[in-house]
């Protein structure tokens, strides 16, 4: 139970950084990326290649990030000249197709079969808790560094000229924003964290597999997103705690559940995302507004702009 | 000859067979209100989306600053000081009035990705210079009070008076409206047009398209009539109110 416990804990901090990727480019940039699930296979199997022929376990968690962010400017040049919908199924369509290739080409890394991949770090002698400790210390690590960047992206002026595409991007580029820089950035960004996220899921589990990256991976992050709230750093690790809360708490019911949990959740999935959509498409927690230092001032600090201004 | 702030030379923009611009020349010189009017499909919003960048001329060149700006990206445009406020109000509605107004600051170094995220001191003061002049000018067009409002809360006119507030915020050298005081009630329409010319003495020179004309008139230097595609005459609005082409444009007969 104990055990069950900390693995819960391993999944919330990986699929943290996931959803506060989807965030920074849904939530934020307004960007559909339906395909997150293939920057997180390109982050996976970067990282259990390069492992395999002995590179240290931090570059591996680099290349997966700097090979997915390549991916991720690549994917942003259709993202400019294609309707969000239409960018939707286009990047779904790219993922599916990245998992057919490794499921069919067992040279790259195994085929359908997939391949062993070594623990980051393993200490010899060890209890297999000390090693799922070891892994929440460098999950929740690296789970830091993306959320402060996440929310340093998101209290700057770049974070507003992100949400201002969003809002409008005929208006933001009138305006002098160079729509399709911002845009190949934040995908760029996006993809580095779910490279490393996906490079830390794999080495967590010993193994990869191409049927661990279909697309009802991206669909449970969109759920995590959605349900904690589009634009709020905090919301999206919200959705991931509940979501998978949700998803353990249903697997630990399964002798008392008349289905397979498995098929339960995705049916209760579906109906939790039409729920939020209709119930409270804002998402648990509401947009974060925008805090530099400079605005804080203005906003609490309010006499002294009024005092300059009635002179 | 002094060299002009806008110089559209025989600039042409068509759809299919349709001549919207027909080898249009026109100069907008450095200084206060300059109109463009002219009935419905006479040119004048196509005229304005082509200087700005949004469509390209099929012939001719426009000239801002003596520099040409036909194949510029509109973004590119923008950072010449050449800004466009919309007819219909394109806000960011989510976002507060005051973002609405930073957003639109011209040169913002925390724009920049890698200042975001490493060099944060160095725009902070930027940013507080920024925020003193959006307040300013949010104050001069009475929203001041609206400042930490979504701007998704404004009334029409306000979200009028936004729009327009929001390219003065860029600190343009020339300002494109297009019907600044279309759809809000006339009282409001001439306080516009009285704070642009009062802002027109901080160096920023405005071309307005506008269909309510005694309005125009009463403030502009200098007004240009166009009509299917070609200008048709041009002067100072009580000379260009007494021209036969005037008439002949609005009221037809040609």
């Amino acid at each position: 139970m104990l055990l069950y416990g900390l693995d819960f804990l391993v999944f919330v901090g990986i699929f943290g950084i996931v959803a506060l990727s989807l965030n920074l480019e849904f939530g934020f940039a307004g960007i559909a990326n339906f395909g997150k699930v293939a920057f997180f296979l390109i982050g996976a199997y970067t990282y259990a290649l390069l492992s395999k022929i002995g590179i240290p376990f931090p570059l591996c968690l680099i290349a997966g990030a700097l090979t997915s962010a390549l991916f991720g400017l690549l994917i942003s040049l259709p993202a400019l000249r294609l309707r969000t919908d239409y960018l939707a199924i286009a990047i779904l369509a790219f993922g599916e197709i990245l998992r057919l290739i490794v499921k069919s080409e067992s040279w790259i890394a195994g085929g359908d079969w997939g391949t062993s991949v070594a623990p980051a770090i393993s200490i010899a002698g060890a209890s297999h808790h000390v090693g799922v400790l070891v892994n929440i210390g460098l999950v929740y690590f690296c789970l830091l560094i993306c959320f402060v960047i996440a929310q340093l992206l998101a209290n700057s002026p770049y974070g507003r000229v992100v949400r201002a595409i969003r809002e409008d991007e005929i208006a933001a580029e009138a305006l002098g924003k160079d729509r399709a820089k911002y845009k190949a950035q934040i995908l760029m960004i996006g993809s580095a964290m779910v490279g490393v996220a996906g490079g830390l899921y794999v080495q967590y589990l010993h193994y990869v597999l191409p049927d661990m990256f279909v697309p009802m991976i991206t669909f449970t992050v969109w759920i995590m997103v959605l349900l904690g709230g589009p634009g709020n750093n905090w919301g999206a690790l919200l959705g991931a705690g509940l979501v998978e809360l949700f998803k353990y708490g249903t697997n630990l019911a399964k002798p008392i559940l008349p289905l397979d949990p498995i098929n339960l959740q995705y049916i209760l999935f579906g109906v939790l995302i039409i729920l939020v959509l209709f119930y409270r498409p804002q998402g648990l927690l509401k947009e974060s507004p925008i805090k530099t230092k400079a605005l804080e001032l203005v906003r609490y600090g309010k006499g002294v702009v009024n005092n300059k201004a009635g002179k | 000859m002094e060299e002009a702030l806008l110089r559209i030379s025989e600039v042409s923009k068509h759809f299919g067979g349709v001549y919207a611009v027909n080898a249009v020349d026109m100069e907008v010189k450095e200084g206060g209100i300059w109109g463009l009017v002219g009935p419905n499909g006479s040119g004048k919003t196509t005229l304005f989306n082509t200087i700005l960048g949004l469509y390209k001329p099929d012939h001719g060149t426009v000239y801002f600053n003596g520099k040409c700006i036909s194949n510029l990206a509109p973004h590119d445009i923008y950072a010449e000081g050449l800004v466009n406020a919309f007819q219909l109000p394109r806000l960011f509605y989510q976002m507060t009035v005051l973002d609405n107004m930073l957003v639109a600051a011209r040169g913002h170094q925390g724009d920049r990705l890698v200042n975001s995220l490493f060099l944060r001191k160095g725009w902070q003061e930027q940013e507080k210079g920024l925020i003193d002049e959006a307040i300013e000018i949010l104050e001069f067009v009475e929203l001041g009070k609206w400042a930490f409002s979504p701007a998704g809360e404004l009334s029409g006119g306000q979200r009028k008076l936004l729009e327009v507030a929001r390219g003065l915020m860029a600190k343009p050298r020339l300002l494109l409206l297009d019907e600044p005081a279309a759809g809000i009630n006339p009282a409001l329409g001439k306080t516009i047009f009285q704070k642009l010319k009062d802002f027109s003495g901080n160096g920023t020179t405005f071309f307005i398209v506008e269909h309510r004309l005694e309005i125009l008139f009463e403030f502009a230097k200098w007004v240009y009539v166009m009509y299917r595609g070609r200008v048709v005459t041009q002067g100072e609005p009580h000379d260009v109110a007494d021209a036969p082409a005037f008439y002949q444009a609005y009221l037809g007969g040609g």
